[in-house]
Protein backbone atom coordinates (compact mmCIF):
# COMPACT_ATOMS: atom_id res chain seq x y z
CA UNK A 1 0.00 0.00 0.00
CA UNK A 2 1.62 3.16 -1.15
CA UNK A 3 -0.01 6.55 -0.81
CA UNK A 4 2.84 8.63 -2.20
CA UNK A 5 1.62 11.81 -3.92
CA UNK A 6 -1.89 11.17 -2.55
CA UNK A 7 -3.61 13.94 -0.63
CA UNK A 8 -5.75 12.99 2.36
CA UNK A 9 -8.05 15.23 4.38
CA UNK A 10 -8.86 14.05 7.90
CA UNK A 11 -11.57 15.98 9.75
CA UNK A 12 -11.17 15.89 13.51
CA UNK A 13 -7.64 14.80 12.72
CA UNK A 14 -5.91 16.59 15.58
CA UNK A 15 -6.55 14.07 18.36
CA UNK A 16 -7.72 10.55 19.17
CA UNK A 17 -8.70 8.23 16.33
CA UNK A 18 -8.38 11.02 13.73
CA UNK A 19 -4.77 11.64 14.71
CA UNK A 20 -3.95 7.93 14.45
CA UNK A 21 -5.50 7.84 10.98
CA UNK A 22 -3.56 10.95 9.90
CA UNK A 23 -0.24 9.55 11.07
CA UNK A 24 -0.90 6.14 9.50
CA UNK A 25 -1.61 7.76 6.13
CA UNK A 26 1.53 9.90 6.50
CA UNK A 27 3.53 6.71 7.17
CA UNK A 28 2.27 5.39 3.86
CA UNK A 29 3.47 8.53 2.15
CA UNK A 30 0.32 10.64 1.90
CA UNK A 31 0.23 14.41 2.28
CA UNK A 32 -2.27 14.96 5.06
CA UNK A 33 -4.50 17.94 5.76
CA UNK A 34 -5.53 18.00 9.42
CA UNK A 35 -8.90 19.74 9.50
CA UNK A 36 -9.92 20.42 13.06
CA UNK A 37 -11.66 23.02 15.15
CA UNK A 38 -8.78 22.92 17.63
CA UNK A 39 -6.09 25.06 15.96
CA UNK A 40 -3.12 24.28 18.19
CA UNK A 41 -3.65 20.54 18.36
CA UNK A 42 -4.22 20.46 14.56
CA UNK A 43 -0.94 22.30 13.92
CA UNK A 44 0.89 19.92 16.24
CA UNK A 45 -0.45 16.78 14.55
CA UNK A 46 0.31 18.32 11.14
CA UNK A 47 3.91 18.87 12.30
CA UNK A 48 4.12 15.20 13.27
CA UNK A 49 2.64 14.10 9.94
CA UNK A 50 5.00 16.41 8.04
CA UNK A 51 7.99 14.87 9.77
CA UNK A 52 6.85 11.46 8.57
CA UNK A 53 5.69 12.11 5.00
CA UNK A 54 7.43 15.40 4.24
CA UNK A 55 4.27 17.26 3.32
CA UNK A 56 1.26 17.96 5.51
CA UNK A 57 -0.71 20.88 6.81
CA UNK A 58 -3.54 21.94 9.08
CA UNK A 59 -6.69 23.97 8.57
CA UNK A 60 -9.05 25.32 11.21
CA UNK A 61 -12.43 23.91 10.26
CA UNK A 62 -15.84 23.93 11.88
CA UNK A 63 -17.64 21.19 9.96
CA UNK A 64 -21.03 22.62 10.90
CA UNK A 65 -20.22 25.69 8.78
CA UNK A 66 -20.63 25.00 5.06
CA UNK A 67 -18.50 28.01 4.07
CA UNK A 68 -15.71 26.79 6.30
CA UNK A 69 -15.90 23.43 4.50
CA UNK A 70 -15.58 25.17 1.11
CA UNK A 71 -12.60 27.06 2.49
CA UNK A 72 -11.08 23.73 3.52
CA UNK A 73 -11.40 22.43 -0.05
CA UNK A 74 -9.61 25.50 -1.43
CA UNK A 75 -7.03 25.54 1.35
CA UNK A 76 -6.22 21.89 0.66
CA UNK A 77 -5.77 22.55 -3.07
CA UNK A 78 -3.48 25.50 -2.39
CA UNK A 79 -1.31 23.79 0.17
CA UNK A 80 -1.25 20.14 -0.91
CA UNK A 81 -3.27 19.72 -4.11
CA UNK A 82 -6.74 18.30 -4.79
CA UNK A 83 -7.89 15.73 -2.26
CA UNK A 84 -7.75 12.07 -3.25
CA UNK A 85 -9.03 10.82 0.12
CA UNK A 86 -11.56 12.30 2.51
CA UNK A 87 -11.82 10.83 5.99
CA UNK A 88 -14.92 12.16 7.77
CA UNK A 89 -13.88 11.55 11.34
CA UNK A 90 -14.96 14.69 13.24
CA UNK A 91 -17.52 13.75 15.86
CA UNK A 92 -18.82 14.57 19.30
CA UNK A 93 -20.85 12.75 21.92
CA UNK A 94 -23.10 15.60 23.10
CA UNK A 95 -23.31 19.30 23.90
CA UNK A 96 -21.14 20.79 26.64
CA UNK A 97 -21.47 18.88 29.90
CA UNK A 98 -23.04 15.73 28.35
CA UNK A 99 -20.76 13.42 30.29
CA UNK A 100 -22.11 14.66 33.63
CA UNK A 101 -25.78 14.15 32.71
CA UNK A 102 -27.74 10.95 33.08
CA UNK A 103 -30.16 11.85 30.27
CA UNK A 104 -29.85 13.45 26.85
CA UNK A 105 -31.04 17.03 26.48
CA UNK A 106 -32.48 18.65 23.38
CA UNK A 107 -29.13 20.35 22.94
CA UNK A 108 -27.35 17.00 23.07
CA UNK A 109 -29.58 15.76 20.26
CA UNK A 110 -29.20 18.89 18.16
CA UNK A 111 -25.50 19.43 18.62
CA UNK A 112 -24.60 15.77 18.04
CA UNK A 113 -26.68 15.58 14.87
CA UNK A 114 -25.26 18.92 13.76
CA UNK A 115 -21.65 17.73 13.96
CA UNK A 116 -21.82 13.96 13.35
CA UNK A 117 -24.35 13.92 10.52
CA UNK A 118 -24.87 17.38 9.03
CA UNK A 119 -21.17 18.17 9.49
CA UNK A 120 -20.34 15.02 7.53
CA UNK A 121 -22.68 15.94 4.67
CA UNK A 122 -21.23 19.47 4.65
CA UNK A 123 -17.66 18.27 4.18
CA UNK A 124 -18.68 15.61 1.65
CA UNK A 125 -20.70 18.15 -0.37
CA UNK A 126 -17.78 20.54 -0.34
CA UNK A 127 -15.38 17.95 -1.79
CA UNK A 128 -17.98 16.41 -4.11
CA UNK A 129 -17.50 18.69 -7.13
CA UNK A 130 -13.75 18.21 -7.25
CA UNK A 131 -13.92 14.44 -6.84
CA UNK A 132 -16.69 13.89 -9.39
CA UNK A 133 -14.87 16.08 -11.90
CA UNK A 134 -11.68 14.03 -11.50
CA UNK A 135 -13.72 10.80 -11.66
CA UNK A 136 -11.84 9.47 -8.64
CA UNK A 137 -11.90 9.67 -4.90
CA UNK A 138 -12.20 7.66 -1.73
CA UNK A 139 -14.34 8.62 1.22
CA UNK A 140 -14.28 6.86 4.58
CA UNK A 141 -16.75 7.88 7.25
CA UNK A 142 -16.26 7.14 10.92
CA UNK A 143 -19.43 5.66 12.36
CA UNK A 144 -19.43 3.56 15.53
CA UNK A 145 -20.70 0.24 16.81
CA UNK A 146 -23.06 2.49 18.79
CA UNK A 147 -24.78 2.99 15.44
CA UNK A 148 -25.40 -0.76 15.01
CA UNK A 149 -28.01 -1.02 17.76
CA UNK A 150 -29.90 1.40 19.98
CA UNK A 151 -28.84 1.57 23.62
CA UNK A 152 -30.32 3.63 26.46
CA UNK A 153 -27.07 5.13 27.74
CA UNK A 154 -26.30 7.56 24.90
CA UNK A 155 -29.36 7.49 22.62
CA UNK A 156 -28.53 10.70 20.76
CA UNK A 157 -25.02 9.46 19.96
CA UNK A 158 -26.23 5.99 18.86
CA UNK A 159 -28.88 7.54 16.62
CA UNK A 160 -26.37 9.92 15.03
CA UNK A 161 -24.00 7.05 14.26
CA UNK A 162 -26.83 4.92 12.81
CA UNK A 163 -27.49 7.93 10.58
CA UNK A 164 -23.83 7.91 9.53
CA UNK A 165 -24.13 4.28 8.39
CA UNK A 166 -27.24 5.15 6.38
CA UNK A 167 -25.65 8.29 5.00
CA UNK A 168 -22.63 6.26 3.91
CA UNK A 169 -24.90 3.99 1.88
CA UNK A 170 -26.76 6.88 0.25
CA UNK A 171 -23.54 8.68 -0.62
CA UNK A 172 -21.98 5.47 -1.95
CA UNK A 173 -24.88 4.92 -4.36
CA UNK A 174 -24.88 8.57 -5.39
CA UNK A 175 -21.16 8.74 -6.14
CA UNK A 176 -20.55 5.22 -7.51
CA UNK A 177 -20.99 6.28 -11.13
CA UNK A 178 -18.14 8.76 -10.65
CA UNK A 179 -15.77 5.97 -9.58
CA UNK A 180 -15.83 7.23 -6.01
CA UNK A 181 -16.13 4.69 -3.20
CA UNK A 182 -17.73 5.56 0.12
CA UNK A 183 -17.42 3.25 3.11
CA UNK A 184 -17.62 3.49 6.86
CA UNK A 185 -15.70 2.06 9.79
CA UNK A 186 -17.50 1.27 13.03
CA UNK A 187 -14.89 1.35 15.79
CA UNK A 188 -15.63 -0.69 18.89
CA UNK A 189 -14.24 0.13 22.34
CA UNK A 190 -11.14 2.33 22.23
CA UNK A 191 -9.51 4.09 25.15
CA UNK A 192 -9.59 7.64 23.77
CA UNK A 193 -10.32 11.02 25.42
CA UNK A 194 -13.92 10.55 24.26
CA UNK A 195 -14.29 7.16 25.93
CA UNK A 196 -12.93 8.53 29.19
CA UNK A 197 -15.93 10.85 29.20
CA UNK A 198 -18.28 8.09 28.10
CA UNK A 199 -17.10 6.19 31.17
CA UNK A 200 -18.08 9.15 33.36
CA UNK A 201 -21.49 9.29 31.75
CA UNK A 202 -22.10 5.53 32.19
CA UNK A 203 -21.06 5.71 35.85
CA UNK A 204 -23.57 8.54 36.29
CA UNK A 205 -26.39 7.10 34.26
CA UNK A 206 -26.25 3.32 34.66
CA UNK A 207 -26.61 1.68 38.11
CA UNK A 208 -24.50 -1.26 36.93
CA UNK A 209 -21.46 1.03 36.75
CA UNK A 210 -22.13 3.11 39.88
CA UNK A 211 -18.98 4.11 41.76
CA UNK A 212 -16.62 2.92 39.01
CA UNK A 213 -13.97 5.13 37.46
CA UNK A 214 -14.05 5.49 33.66
CA UNK A 215 -11.32 2.92 33.07
CA UNK A 216 -13.16 0.38 35.22
CA UNK A 217 -16.34 1.01 33.23
CA UNK A 218 -14.33 0.54 30.02
CA UNK A 219 -12.75 -2.71 31.20
CA UNK A 220 -16.13 -4.05 32.34
CA UNK A 221 -17.65 -3.21 28.97
CA UNK A 222 -14.88 -5.14 27.23
CA UNK A 223 -15.18 -8.19 29.47
CA UNK A 224 -18.97 -8.26 29.01
CA UNK A 225 -19.23 -7.48 25.30
CA UNK A 226 -16.10 -8.18 23.29
CA UNK A 227 -15.61 -11.83 22.27
CA UNK A 228 -11.88 -11.21 21.71
CA UNK A 229 -11.67 -9.83 25.27
CA UNK A 230 -9.32 -7.05 24.22
CA UNK A 231 -9.76 -3.34 23.61
CA UNK A 232 -9.39 -2.00 20.08
CA UNK A 233 -6.85 0.68 19.28
CA UNK A 234 -6.75 3.79 17.10
CA UNK A 235 -4.08 1.90 15.13
CA UNK A 236 -6.61 -0.88 14.37
CA UNK A 237 -9.04 1.70 13.02
CA UNK A 238 -6.33 3.44 11.03
CA UNK A 239 -5.30 0.13 9.41
CA UNK A 240 -8.89 -0.51 8.32
CA UNK A 241 -9.24 3.04 6.98
CA UNK A 242 -6.00 2.62 5.02
CA UNK A 243 -7.35 -0.58 3.46
CA UNK A 244 -10.57 1.13 2.39
CA UNK A 245 -8.56 3.98 0.83
CA UNK A 246 -6.22 1.69 -1.07
CA UNK A 247 -6.45 0.24 -4.56
CA UNK A 248 -6.93 -3.13 -2.86
CA UNK A 249 -10.52 -2.15 -2.08
CA UNK A 250 -11.44 -0.43 -5.33
CA UNK A 251 -14.56 -2.58 -5.74
CA UNK A 252 -15.82 -2.17 -2.18
CA UNK A 253 -18.39 0.56 -1.62
CA UNK A 254 -21.35 1.24 0.64
CA UNK A 255 -20.01 -1.04 3.35
CA UNK A 256 -19.69 -0.37 7.06
CA UNK A 257 -16.96 -2.48 8.62
CA UNK A 258 -16.95 -3.16 12.35
CA UNK A 259 -13.50 -3.01 13.96
CA UNK A 260 -14.72 -4.20 17.31
CA UNK A 261 -13.25 -7.57 18.31
CA UNK A 262 -16.56 -9.22 17.41
CA UNK A 263 -18.91 -7.00 19.53
CA UNK A 264 -21.38 -6.81 16.64
CA UNK A 265 -21.37 -9.35 13.84
CA UNK A 266 -23.51 -7.57 11.33
CA UNK B 1 4.99 -8.42 3.33
CA UNK B 2 2.13 -9.62 5.47
CA UNK B 3 2.62 -13.35 4.98
CA UNK B 4 6.35 -13.98 4.89
CA UNK B 5 7.11 -17.36 6.56
CA UNK B 6 3.35 -18.00 6.84
CA UNK B 7 1.46 -21.01 5.54
CA UNK B 8 -2.04 -20.86 4.09
CA UNK B 9 -4.54 -23.44 2.91
CA UNK B 10 -6.97 -22.42 0.18
CA UNK B 11 -9.77 -24.93 -0.41
CA UNK B 12 -11.02 -24.89 -3.98
CA UNK B 13 -7.79 -23.09 -4.81
CA UNK B 14 -7.35 -24.64 -8.25
CA UNK B 15 -9.64 -22.33 -10.20
CA UNK B 16 -11.65 -19.13 -10.18
CA UNK B 17 -11.78 -17.09 -7.00
CA UNK B 18 -9.76 -19.67 -5.04
CA UNK B 19 -6.91 -19.41 -7.52
CA UNK B 20 -7.01 -15.60 -7.20
CA UNK B 21 -6.81 -15.85 -3.42
CA UNK B 22 -3.97 -18.38 -3.51
CA UNK B 23 -1.91 -16.24 -5.89
CA UNK B 24 -2.51 -13.08 -3.84
CA UNK B 25 -1.43 -14.73 -0.57
CA UNK B 26 1.62 -16.16 -2.32
CA UNK B 27 2.48 -12.78 -3.80
CA UNK B 28 2.53 -11.45 -0.22
CA UNK B 29 4.97 -14.14 0.89
CA UNK B 30 2.84 -17.10 1.94
CA UNK B 31 3.41 -20.76 1.24
CA UNK B 32 0.12 -22.13 -0.03
CA UNK B 33 -1.53 -25.53 0.00
CA UNK B 34 -4.02 -25.89 -2.85
CA UNK B 35 -6.72 -28.18 -1.43
CA UNK B 36 -8.91 -29.28 -4.32
CA UNK B 37 -10.15 -32.25 -6.30
CA UNK B 38 -9.13 -30.94 -9.73
CA UNK B 39 -5.54 -32.13 -9.78
CA UNK B 40 -4.60 -30.78 -13.18
CA UNK B 41 -5.76 -27.20 -12.54
CA UNK B 42 -4.36 -27.28 -8.99
CA UNK B 43 -0.93 -28.26 -10.26
CA UNK B 44 -1.03 -25.31 -12.62
CA UNK B 45 -1.59 -22.96 -9.68
CA UNK B 46 1.16 -24.72 -7.69
CA UNK B 47 3.57 -24.09 -10.56
CA UNK B 48 2.55 -20.41 -10.78
CA UNK B 49 3.14 -19.96 -7.05
CA UNK B 50 6.51 -21.68 -7.12
CA UNK B 51 7.58 -19.48 -10.02
CA UNK B 52 6.80 -16.51 -7.77
CA UNK B 53 9.22 -17.75 -5.15
CA UNK B 54 7.19 -19.37 -2.37
CA UNK B 55 6.37 -23.01 -1.76
CA UNK B 56 3.18 -24.70 -2.80
CA UNK B 57 1.69 -28.20 -2.88
CA UNK B 58 -1.47 -29.75 -4.19
CA UNK B 59 -3.45 -31.67 -1.60
CA UNK B 60 -6.30 -33.79 -2.94
CA UNK B 61 -9.18 -32.82 -0.64
CA UNK B 62 -12.90 -33.51 -0.50
CA UNK B 63 -14.17 -30.86 1.91
CA UNK B 64 -17.44 -32.74 2.38
CA UNK B 65 -15.53 -35.44 4.28
CA UNK B 66 -14.11 -34.77 7.72
CA UNK B 67 -11.41 -37.43 7.29
CA UNK B 68 -10.28 -35.66 4.14
CA UNK B 69 -9.96 -32.20 5.73
CA UNK B 70 -8.19 -33.85 8.70
CA UNK B 71 -5.71 -35.31 6.20
CA UNK B 72 -5.38 -31.88 4.55
CA UNK B 73 -4.33 -30.25 7.81
CA UNK B 74 -2.00 -33.11 8.72
CA UNK B 75 -0.32 -32.93 5.31
CA UNK B 76 0.08 -29.14 5.66
CA UNK B 77 1.73 -29.42 9.07
CA UNK B 78 3.97 -32.19 7.79
CA UNK B 79 5.09 -30.11 4.84
CA UNK B 80 5.51 -26.72 6.53
CA UNK B 81 5.43 -27.32 10.30
CA UNK B 82 2.81 -24.64 10.76
CA UNK B 83 -0.56 -23.38 9.51
CA UNK B 84 -1.49 -19.72 9.85
CA UNK B 85 -4.34 -19.06 7.44
CA UNK B 86 -7.29 -21.20 6.33
CA UNK B 87 -9.38 -19.89 3.45
CA UNK B 88 -12.61 -21.86 3.03
CA UNK B 89 -13.37 -21.11 -0.58
CA UNK B 90 -14.52 -24.43 -2.09
CA UNK B 91 -18.06 -24.02 -3.37
CA UNK B 92 -20.55 -25.32 -5.90
CA UNK B 93 -23.60 -23.86 -7.62
CA UNK B 94 -25.57 -27.10 -7.38
CA UNK B 95 -25.40 -30.81 -8.10
CA UNK B 96 -24.24 -32.17 -11.46
CA UNK B 97 -26.36 -30.64 -14.21
CA UNK B 98 -27.86 -27.88 -12.03
CA UNK B 99 -27.67 -25.41 -14.88
CA UNK B 100 -30.28 -27.38 -16.82
CA UNK B 101 -32.88 -27.24 -14.03
CA UNK B 102 -35.26 -24.32 -13.64
CA UNK B 103 -35.64 -24.91 -9.91
CA UNK B 104 -33.16 -26.57 -7.58
CA UNK B 105 -33.68 -30.30 -7.04
CA UNK B 106 -33.22 -32.12 -3.73
CA UNK B 107 -29.76 -33.04 -4.97
CA UNK B 108 -28.96 -29.38 -5.62
CA UNK B 109 -29.93 -28.47 -2.07
CA UNK B 110 -27.92 -31.36 -0.68
CA UNK B 111 -24.87 -30.64 -2.78
CA UNK B 112 -24.69 -26.89 -2.10
CA UNK B 113 -25.06 -27.46 1.63
CA UNK B 114 -22.57 -30.36 1.61
CA UNK B 115 -19.85 -28.27 -0.03
CA UNK B 116 -20.68 -24.63 0.76
CA UNK B 117 -21.64 -25.14 4.41
CA UNK B 118 -20.35 -28.51 5.67
CA UNK B 119 -17.14 -27.88 3.74
CA UNK B 120 -16.51 -24.85 5.95
CA UNK B 121 -17.54 -26.74 9.08
CA UNK B 122 -15.31 -29.74 8.31
CA UNK B 123 -12.22 -27.71 7.45
CA UNK B 124 -12.70 -25.43 10.44
CA UNK B 125 -13.11 -28.40 12.77
CA UNK B 126 -9.93 -29.87 11.38
CA UNK B 127 -7.84 -26.77 12.17
CA UNK B 128 -9.43 -25.36 15.31
CA UNK B 129 -7.67 -27.50 17.93
CA UNK B 130 -4.29 -26.74 16.40
CA UNK B 131 -5.05 -23.00 16.18
CA UNK B 132 -6.47 -22.83 19.73
CA UNK B 133 -3.41 -24.59 21.13
CA UNK B 134 -1.20 -22.13 19.31
CA UNK B 135 -3.32 -19.12 20.29
CA UNK B 136 -3.18 -17.82 16.74
CA UNK B 137 -4.99 -18.31 13.47
CA UNK B 138 -6.85 -16.60 10.66
CA UNK B 139 -9.88 -18.12 8.98
CA UNK B 140 -11.57 -16.44 6.04
CA UNK B 141 -14.71 -17.96 4.56
CA UNK B 142 -15.98 -17.18 1.09
CA UNK B 143 -19.69 -16.56 0.92
CA UNK B 144 -21.44 -14.48 -1.75
CA UNK B 145 -23.62 -11.42 -2.11
CA UNK B 146 -26.23 -14.05 -2.98
CA UNK B 147 -26.12 -14.95 0.71
CA UNK B 148 -27.30 -11.47 1.69
CA UNK B 149 -30.86 -11.88 0.40
CA UNK B 150 -33.06 -14.76 -0.72
CA UNK B 151 -34.06 -14.95 -4.38
CA UNK B 152 -36.15 -17.48 -6.28
CA UNK B 153 -34.55 -19.88 -8.74
CA UNK B 154 -31.11 -20.02 -7.27
CA UNK B 155 -32.52 -20.40 -3.76
CA UNK B 156 -30.35 -23.34 -2.75
CA UNK B 157 -27.11 -21.54 -3.55
CA UNK B 158 -28.23 -18.31 -1.84
CA UNK B 159 -29.38 -20.16 1.26
CA UNK B 160 -26.10 -22.08 1.51
CA UNK B 161 -24.16 -18.82 1.28
CA UNK B 162 -26.34 -17.21 3.98
CA UNK B 163 -25.59 -20.21 6.14
CA UNK B 164 -21.87 -19.70 5.48
CA UNK B 165 -22.09 -16.20 6.96
CA UNK B 166 -23.90 -17.52 10.00
CA UNK B 167 -21.45 -20.38 10.50
CA UNK B 168 -18.58 -17.88 10.33
CA UNK B 169 -20.15 -15.85 13.13
CA UNK B 170 -20.55 -18.93 15.33
CA UNK B 171 -16.88 -19.82 14.98
CA UNK B 172 -15.81 -16.20 15.31
CA UNK B 173 -17.48 -16.12 18.72
CA UNK B 174 -16.15 -19.48 19.76
CA UNK B 175 -12.54 -18.84 18.77
CA UNK B 176 -12.28 -15.09 19.57
CA UNK B 177 -10.75 -15.46 23.01
CA UNK B 178 -8.07 -17.74 21.57
CA UNK B 179 -6.69 -15.04 19.33
CA UNK B 180 -8.26 -16.47 16.18
CA UNK B 181 -10.09 -14.24 13.70
CA UNK B 182 -12.90 -15.64 11.57
CA UNK B 183 -14.33 -13.42 8.86
CA UNK B 184 -16.23 -13.75 5.61
CA UNK B 185 -15.90 -12.17 2.19
CA UNK B 186 -19.01 -11.89 0.01
CA UNK B 187 -17.92 -11.57 -3.63
CA UNK B 188 -20.28 -9.94 -6.10
CA UNK B 189 -20.17 -10.52 -9.86
CA UNK B 190 -16.97 -12.21 -10.96
CA UNK B 191 -16.35 -13.92 -14.27
CA UNK B 192 -15.38 -17.41 -13.11
CA UNK B 193 -16.23 -20.96 -14.22
CA UNK B 194 -19.05 -20.87 -11.63
CA UNK B 195 -20.55 -17.71 -13.11
CA UNK B 196 -20.31 -19.19 -16.59
CA UNK B 197 -22.50 -22.02 -15.31
CA UNK B 198 -24.92 -19.54 -13.76
CA UNK B 199 -25.16 -17.72 -17.09
CA UNK B 200 -25.87 -20.99 -18.89
CA UNK B 201 -28.57 -21.69 -16.32
CA UNK B 202 -30.08 -18.27 -17.12
CA UNK B 203 -29.91 -18.90 -20.87
CA UNK B 204 -32.09 -21.86 -20.17
CA UNK B 205 -34.43 -20.43 -17.53
CA UNK B 206 -34.79 -16.72 -18.31
CA UNK B 207 -36.62 -16.03 -21.58
CA UNK B 208 -35.04 -12.57 -21.91
CA UNK B 209 -31.56 -14.16 -21.73
CA UNK B 210 -32.18 -16.67 -24.53
CA UNK B 211 -29.86 -16.03 -27.49
CA UNK B 212 -27.25 -14.18 -25.45
CA UNK B 213 -23.84 -15.70 -24.79
CA UNK B 214 -22.94 -16.42 -21.15
CA UNK B 215 -20.50 -13.51 -21.16
CA UNK B 216 -23.20 -11.18 -22.53
CA UNK B 217 -25.58 -12.30 -19.79
CA UNK B 218 -22.86 -11.61 -17.23
CA UNK B 219 -22.14 -8.15 -18.61
CA UNK B 220 -25.81 -7.29 -18.69
CA UNK B 221 -26.14 -8.34 -15.06
CA UNK B 222 -23.15 -6.18 -14.14
CA UNK B 223 -24.59 -3.11 -15.79
CA UNK B 224 -27.98 -3.68 -14.17
CA UNK B 225 -26.79 -4.39 -10.64
CA UNK B 226 -23.39 -2.89 -9.89
CA UNK B 227 -23.43 0.78 -8.80
CA UNK B 228 -19.71 1.15 -9.60
CA UNK B 229 -20.56 -0.08 -13.09
CA UNK B 230 -17.85 -2.72 -13.45
CA UNK B 231 -17.35 -6.40 -12.73
CA UNK B 232 -15.36 -7.47 -9.70
CA UNK B 233 -12.30 -9.63 -10.09
CA UNK B 234 -10.70 -12.59 -8.34
CA UNK B 235 -7.85 -10.22 -7.47
CA UNK B 236 -10.30 -7.96 -5.58
CA UNK B 237 -11.39 -10.92 -3.49
CA UNK B 238 -7.78 -12.03 -2.98
CA UNK B 239 -6.89 -8.58 -1.66
CA UNK B 240 -9.84 -8.45 0.74
CA UNK B 241 -8.94 -11.93 2.01
CA UNK B 242 -5.32 -10.86 2.42
CA UNK B 243 -6.39 -7.85 4.47
CA UNK B 244 -8.67 -9.89 6.73
CA UNK B 245 -5.98 -12.56 7.21
CA UNK B 246 -3.31 -9.99 8.09
CA UNK B 247 -2.35 -8.47 11.43
CA UNK B 248 -3.78 -5.20 10.10
CA UNK B 249 -7.21 -6.70 10.77
CA UNK B 250 -6.37 -8.27 14.14
CA UNK B 251 -9.35 -6.58 15.85
CA UNK B 252 -11.83 -7.54 13.14
CA UNK B 253 -13.77 -10.77 13.63
CA UNK B 254 -17.20 -12.13 12.83
CA UNK B 255 -17.62 -9.67 9.96
CA UNK B 256 -18.85 -10.31 6.43
CA UNK B 257 -17.38 -7.89 3.91
CA UNK B 258 -19.10 -7.41 0.54
CA UNK B 259 -16.70 -7.05 -2.37
CA UNK B 260 -19.41 -6.31 -4.87
CA UNK B 261 -19.13 -2.78 -6.22
CA UNK B 262 -22.01 -1.70 -4.00
CA UNK B 263 -24.66 -4.26 -5.07
CA UNK B 264 -25.56 -4.88 -1.45
CA UNK B 265 -24.80 -2.43 1.31
CA UNK B 266 -24.13 -3.54 4.80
Amino acid sequence: MNFKRQVAVVTGGATGIGRAIALKLAEKGASVMIADINENAAAQTADEAREISGNSSSFVTDVTDLEACDALVNGTVEELGPADFLINNAGIAGSAGWQTRSHSTEDDWKRTYQVNVIGMTNVTSAFRAQMTKRRSGRIVNLASIAGREGRPSLPHYSASKAAVISLTQSTALELARFNITVNAICPGLLWTPMWEQVGDRYANANPAFKGMNPRQVFDTMIADNIPMKTEQTPEDVADAVAFLLSEDSKNITGQSLNVDGGFFMR
Amino acid sequence: MDFETKTSIVTGGARGIGRGIALELARRGSNVIIADMDEESAKGVVAEIKAGGTQSYYCETDVTQQWSTDDMVEATLEAFGQLDVLVNNAGVGGAEGFKTRKNPSVDDWQSTFDVNVFGIVNSTQSVENYMVERGYGKIVNISSTAGRAGRPGFASYAASKAAAINVSQAWAFKLAEHGINVNTVCPGLIWTPLWENIAEWRQFTHAQNAGLTPRQIFQQTVSELVPLGREQTVEDVGKAVAFLASERAKSITGQALNVDGGIRQN
